[in-house]
This record gives C-alpha cells, sequence and structure tokens, in this order.
C-alpha cells in the first residue's frame, strides 16, 4: 500500500514540491524528461530505500515512475509515497527488460517521442553511487534515437543541498538512536566487559541496541558498524574499518564508528576509549585530538569554507605538534541514503571532488569526520558526528559525549 | 460446435466472446476490469492483426478482432503471428514466449504478474476452440 504524506508528521518532506521544484529547474535547461539511476536520487525523490538496481523518470509535468528490479518492486511500491501505478517492475521478460520498457514509457512521456533527456552520468569514489553505466548509456542512446541524453544530476544536487525540517527530524533520530548504540557499547564494555571481545562483537552489541531503538540497518558501505582496535586505529587514511574477528586487548585503543538509518536519514557517530589502560603518550594523542574536535565544532558555521576550516586546524593541531597525525579532512558530504560523498556541488577544481572554496550555509547538513592517526605508534582516533550548520554556529545531532575513555 | 473456425476471424472472435461469457464467471476472473490487446505481426497475408479483450469487475465486456491499431489496452502483448499460433496450440508456453523475448509485454509487469493465473485460464478456456491457423 503507498504510504501516505503526512503534513502534521515531524519527519514530512514534500516530495511531490521536490519533483515540482525539479520539474521546473528541467524547464530552465530545456530538459523534457529526467532520468535518475542514482540511490540518492531515488531517495530524494521516492522516499524508498532501492538497494537494486533502479531508476525514476521524471516527466516535464506531473508524477514520477520509478522502475524498480521486479523483486524488489512491490516492497517499494509498498514504502514510496508514489502510487502503485506510478511504480513498474523490469525483468527479463520481452518488452520489460530495463532498456526497452524505460526507453518506451519516455518515448510515450515526450512530444513526438523526441526530447532532451537528463541522465545522471560522473564519477565518485563512493562505489554504489549508481550513475549511469556506459552500457547503459549506450542502450538508452540508441533506443532513444532522435532524443538528445545531457547530463543533468546537477539539477538534483543543487536540490538536495540544503535540507528541510523533514529530513533534518529525520537525521536527528537516526543520531539519537546511534546514541543508544553507544551507551550500549560502553555497558557491554565496562567492568572488563571487553576482556575477550572481538571487534565484531562490538559492532553487534552496537546493531542491536540500535535497531531495538528503531534503526533500519548499519548503513554504511564502508562496513556496516565500523569498529577498529589496536593498530587499526592509527592505519594511515584511516577511513575505513569494518569489523574484524580481532580482539580488543590491554592498553590498545578502541575506536566504535556506528551507524544507524531512520526513514533514510543517516547517524554516524564515532567514540573512542582505551581498553584496560593507556600510557601517558596514549593520553596526550587523545588529548590532542579532544582539543581539535572541539575547535572544529566551534569555527562550522555558514560562510566558512572547508578550505579555511582546514588551514584553520591544520595551524592548531602544527601549533600543538601533532598536525603530522592529522587527516587533513575535516567532513564529508551526507544526504539522504545513498549521498555519502562530496561537498556541496560538482564546482571545484577537480570534477566530482568537494570544492576547497565550497561556502557552507545554513541547514547544510555534514558529517564532521575527523581522523587521527600514528600508525608508529598504534594509535589512532576517529570523531564523526552529523552537523547542521546554523547562522552563527552548527548543531551537533549525536549528543554523546565526547571524550576518549580508558575503560577498566 | 464442428469443424474448425479460422483464427482471428470474426467467426473465431464470436465464438471466444461466447466461451468467455460461458465459462469465465467474474468470480474466476477474480473481478478484475482490464484489459488486453495481442498484436499479431506477419500474418499468414503479411497484414497485423489484432485481438483485444476488456473485463470489467470480471465480467466480458468486449472482444474485438481487426486490423490496424487494437482499441486502447492496460497490456499490449506484441509478437509474430506464429508464435502466438504455437500458444494457442501449447506447442509454447506464454511465459517462455515472454522471457525469451518472443513476445513483448507493454504495461505494468507488477499488475501483469498478479493477473498472470487469470490470463491462464482466458487463454485456456480461447485453446478450446478449434482453429484453423
Amino acid at each position: 500500500m503507498t504510504r501516505k504524506l503526512d503534513a502534521k508528521d515531524r519527519y514530512y518532506i514534500d516530495f511531490p514540491k521536490r519533483i515540482s521544484d525539479i520539474q521546473a529547474a528541467m524547464a530552465k535547461e530545456k530538459i523534457d524528461l529526467y532520468l535518475g539511476s542514482r540511490l540518492r536520487t531515488l531517495s530524494w525523490t521516492l522516499d524508498a530505500f532501492c538497494p537494486w538496481r533502479s531508476f525514476v523518470v521524471i516527466p516535464a509535468e506531473g508524477m514520477p515512475t520509478a522502475f524498480i528490479f521486479v523483486i524488489d518492486v512491490a516492497r517499494v511500491a509498498d514504502d514510496t509515497w508514489v502510487d502503485e501505478e506510478h511504480v513498474r517492475g523490469f525483468a527479463p521478460m520481452g518488452g520489460q527488460d530495463q532498456i526497452e520498457q524505460i526507453a518506451d514509457f519516455i518515448r510515450d512521456n515526450l512530444r513526438g517521442g523526441k526530447g532532451r533527456v537528463g541522465i545522471e552520468s560522473g564519477m565518485s569514489n563512493y562505489l554504489p553511487e549508481g550513475w549511469l553505466t556506459h552500457y547503459e548509456y549506450e542502450q538508452y542512446r540508441d533506443a532513444l534515437a532522435g532524443s538528445e541524453l545531457v547530463n543533468a544530476h546537477t539539477i538534483v544536487d543543487r536540490l538536495a543541498l540544503i535540507k528541510d525540517a523533514g529530513t533534518i527530524n529525520r537525521f536527528r533520530e537516526a543520531s539519537r538512536i546511534v546514541d543508544e548504540g553507544h551507551v550500549a557499547v560502553r555497558a557491554a564494555i565496562d567492568n572488563s566487559g571487553w576482556k575477550g571481545m572481538t571487534e565484531t562483537e562490538i559492532a553487534g552489541i552496537a546493531a542491536l541496541a540500535m535497531r531495538r531503538a528503531g534503526s533500519e540497518w548499519e548503513w554504511s558501505f564502508t562496513g556496516g558498524n565500523e569498529i577498529a582496535c589496536g593498530y587499526r586505529t592509527g592505519l594511515a587514511g584511516g577511513a575505513c574499518t569494518p569489523a574484524t574477528r580481532k580482539k580488543l586487548a590491554p592498553g590498545e585503543p578502541l575506536m566504535v564508528d556506528i551507524h544507524s538509518m531512520f526513514m533514510l536519514g543517516l547517524g554516524d557517530h564515532s567514540h573512542n576509549y582505551f581498553t584496560g589502560s593507556a600510557t601517558d603518550r596514549q593520553l596526550w594523542h587523545a588529548e590532542n585530538f579532544l582539543k581539535i574536535v572541539r575547535a572544529t565544532l566551534k569555527a562550522y558555521r555558514a560562510g566558512i569554507t572547508p578550505s579555511t576550516l582546514a588551514d584553520e586546524m591544520m595551524a592548531l593541531a602544527e601549533e600543538g605538534r601533532y598536525s603530522d597525525f592529522m587527516v587533513p579532512g575535516f567532513e564529508h558530504g551526507i544526504g539522504m541514503m545513498g549521498d555519502e560523498w562530496r561537498i556541496g556541488l560538482n564546482d571545484g577544481p577537480f570534477p566530482y571532488w568537494t570544492n576547497p572554496d565550497h561556502v557552507y550555509q545554513e541547514n547544510e547538513v555534514l558529517i564532521c569526520a575527523m581522523q587521527y592517526a600514528c600508525p608508529e605508534e598504534n594509535v589512532g582516533f576517529r570523531y564523526e558526528n552529523p552537523i547542521v550548520i546554523g547562522k552563527s554556529g552548527c548543531e551537533e545531532l549525536s549528543k554523546y559525549p565526547l571524550g576518549i575513555e580508558v575503560i577498566i | 460446435m464442428s469443424g474448425t473456425i479460422k483464427y482471428l476471424s470474426p467467426e473465431w472472435r464470436s465464438e471466444v466472446e461466447k466461451l468467455l461469457k460461458a465459462e469465465l464467471s467474474p468470480e474466476k476472473m477474480n473481478n478484475i476490469s482490464s484489459s488486453m490487446s495481442n498484436i499479431y505481426r506477419n500474418c499468414p497475408d503479411g497484414k497485423e492483426r489484432y485481438f483485444h479483450v476488456k473485463f470489467d469487475n470480471g465480467a466480458v465486456s468486449s472482444v474485438s478482432v481487426g486490423d490496424g491499431t487494437p482499441p486502447e489496452a492496460e497490456f499490449i502483448i506484441t509478437g509474430e503471428y506464429e508464435v502466438f499460433a504455437k500458444i494457442s496450440r501449447a506447442e509454447l508456453g506464454a511465459q517462455k514466449a515472454l522471457m525469451t523475448g518472443k513476445l513483448k509485454l507493454k504495461g505494468n509487469m507488477v499488475k501483469a504478474l498478479k493477473l498472470a493465473s487469470v490470463v491462464d485460464r482466458l487463454n485456456k478456456v480461447i485453446a478450446k476452440i478449434p482453429a484453423e491457423y
């Protein structure tokens, strides 16, 4: 059954307006129809999780139509706000595969069967992005002879940049859930509970607590709940630590980076510990990291840019003589499920990477993401927290207290 | 009924309508409201023909055959005449014909899947008509 939108719901998002905003932008760019294929576009327009290859076709006016791999179509139709008539399945059947069916549909929705069709083509370091593949492009180009395929993803990127109240509330709830996960992990490892535990077990404890609190899944493609202990916390770069069977050991750091999803809003928060004990040197590293996290959170506000913030923070690290251990990046982009890469638009010096001169605006949401890594000493920390950019500061969505605790 | 009737002829259409009304109650058709047009390419005389059937609340409301453009339908199935003939003679399954691309379905596949069993019932009734291809 199609989900009904309720404007009184605190998680309400005006999806029909999103579609009409896309259509208005299409008209400005003389695009007659938009063929969306990215996970982020599907989430942002359909309000449904689409893990299988899916497409959304947005005509010049009227409802969008989703095309979903047949095994998942009934479930998506049940989850989305789009009515059943506009959720179609595709399968390897005559006239029903994703190329022929969608090309037919596009022709039927273009005046004279021809026009300018917006597609989503580009690149990303985020693997499940969902760009139209080269093969798909060629097939649609041939099937839509007489039409012009033009890259148009900026339309969605621009509209999705500033988050509305419903989206921010979904992120707030996802962060509340993440905090429940941290509470459960803290309780489990306390009083020598950590002894004999593995990273995978920590990941599972957090997952269970977050699921109990309403999380739909541990969404991160980097390994669900990312847990690292010992030397793995200090791996250079250090932004991907899917939990392993490594056992927690005394005197070692433990990094707990957990992820929740609530109505396609994403929770993502990292907390750090030492298990058993910590040396003065380890505590020095920890204090350095906490200082820079506090300073960074204080610095975020509308009007600053990633590069000005990085310059300021790296200067602070230099002054404290720990700049060698800081990864010089302080954030990553975030949006509804599938939007987890670049900050802002594709307008920087390196295509499809964050523009270092992107100027933050009020109600942008990003993940404040910081990594401290000292591989020589087998120590590292990670801080992540979704933040909402405000005029004169930022709202930290996870409220879990900042700290690096020594758990006995 | 004795002898054979030419497939897709007006007589065949009348026989289809009579049999469907007699053998498929609205309950048996799950009280569906839908319509389907089969488009037959390369008929023996080289023409393109159609067969159209419509149900309202499970009752047959329209059956037609003809040349050229079929009436609007929720589902359009297109294929070679010989493929449809093979299906009617039970030499080829309709599903296999779709899965191998011998037939092409246009319409909402999710709905089509829900209607697969009733369409099967319909085809079985039509197959009872001794037709000359």
